[in-house]
């Protein structure tokens, strides 16, 4: 990328600008602390659970993955990721922003991708079973809709 | 790499100043980070609360430049002037467009930009150099319209800078955004763009 502009442009350009601040950015968010003694966990069972999470999230409101990832300040490529191949492990970064859009905890999310030690009780559990109850049709079924909101709730209730 | 001549005003004795800003930032630039930007960082913010400090007073350009280093789509972009860093900026192109009129079209995203401290009015009264924000908003743009973008830029400003983009570079403000950290969302059109670019 060449600039070619001639230095009238800049002198009038700044003459604008004046004495301004410029910073723009989102500071970064704190990553997950992890223990070299406690490996990440890499069960499918609970990454199929976050994805599927995702989606119905995602379908309950209406929106497509485009609409998703804009939200969230995320590549659409990575919301399909996270809701179709369970073996690819997200970005923490996209998990924190994911949940900052759902507006639940980060940390049993994170525990659902499988990116830190899941802590919390039955929380495996009640992902499986919420997984298990979902099924990945065009419009949420009542039975979906109720799994999906119980498992809200479960989400809810764990300390962030 | 790239470099492209440009010109900012030196705050005392008003003249415009030959810069240089180069479409990739190097270790070269990492090391003038290390030797000037951090330590005047430092400086201004010790003792001081928290909320006094500049919001990207914790930023680390060395982390953020190793993390993009080498992966497409992502841009980085250093100011130097005249053996000094002025200013860097990060950007990617893997974002979509929110305003209604250009919704869902590909855009430069500026993931993260800034200028030294020693430019700031909040840090030194009387700042070094200004035109930092112009160089790098033309950068952004200049950058969107080579990959067919048509100068679509996109970024959430922190919230000493909203007036800035805003009202200095015709930005239009999509209000804060609650998976940013409430920082405020704003977005340039390709009209805006053309209206910056102006007599050129």
């Amino acid at each position: 990328m060449k600039l070619n502009y001639p230095k009238e442009w800049f002198e009038q350009r700044i003459e604008k600008e004046g004495k301004v601040e410029i910073g723009a950015g989102v500071p970064p968010a704190p990553r997950p602390v992890e223990s070299a003694a406690e490996p990440k966990i890499k069960l499918l069972d609970t990454r199929i659970a976050f994805g599927q999470f995702v989606a119905l999230w995602r379908r309950n409101k209406g929106w497509n993955a485009e609409r998703l990832a804009a939200a969230a300040g995320i590549d659409p490529e990575e919301v399909l990721q996270i809701e179709y191949d369970p073996h690819c492990e997200p970005e923490p970064d996209a998990v924190f922003k994911l949940a900052g859009v759902f507006g639940v905890p980060s940390r049993p999310l994170l525990e659902l991708a499988g990116l830190v030690v899941n802590r919390t009780p039955h929380l495996r559990e009640e992902a499986i079973r919420f997984a298990a109850r979902s099924e990945s049709i065009a419009a949420l079924s009542d039975v979906e809709r109720q799994a999906f909101e119980a498992f809200v709730t479960t989400l809810s209730e764990v300390k962030g | 790499m790239t470099e492209s001549k440009v010109y900012l005003r030196d705050g005392k004795s008003g003249n415009l100043i030959e810069a240089s800003l180069f479409d990739e930032v190097t270790p070269d630039h990492l090391v003038l980070w290390d030797r000037d930007w951090v330590p005047a960082m430092q400086a201004f913010c010790a003792g001081k609360p928290p909320g006094q400090k500049p919001e990207d007073s914790h930023w680390d350009w060395r982390r953020k430049s190793k993390e993009v280093t080498g992966i497409l789509g992502y841009h980085s972009f250093a100011l130097v002037c005249p053996k000094e860093l002025q200013g860097l900026m990060m950007t990617n192109d893997v974002t979509s467009a929110r305003l209604p009129a250009q919704f869902g079209k590909p855009l430069i995203y500026v993931e993260f930009v800034a200028t030294a401290p020693w430019n700031r009015p909040k840090v030194q009264d009387a700042p070094r150099y200004r035109g930092v924000g112009q160089v790098f908003v033309l950068a952004a743009i200049e950058t969107s319209r080579n990959a067919g973008f048509k100068g679509r830029v996109g970024l959430h400003s922190l919230p000493d800078a909203e007036s800035f983009y805003e009202q200095k570079c015709g930005f239009t403000r999509l209000g804060p955004d609650s998976s940013h950290q409430n920082l405020t969302y704003f977005e340039m059109t390709e009209t805006q763009a053309d209206a910056f670019r102006q007599n050129h």
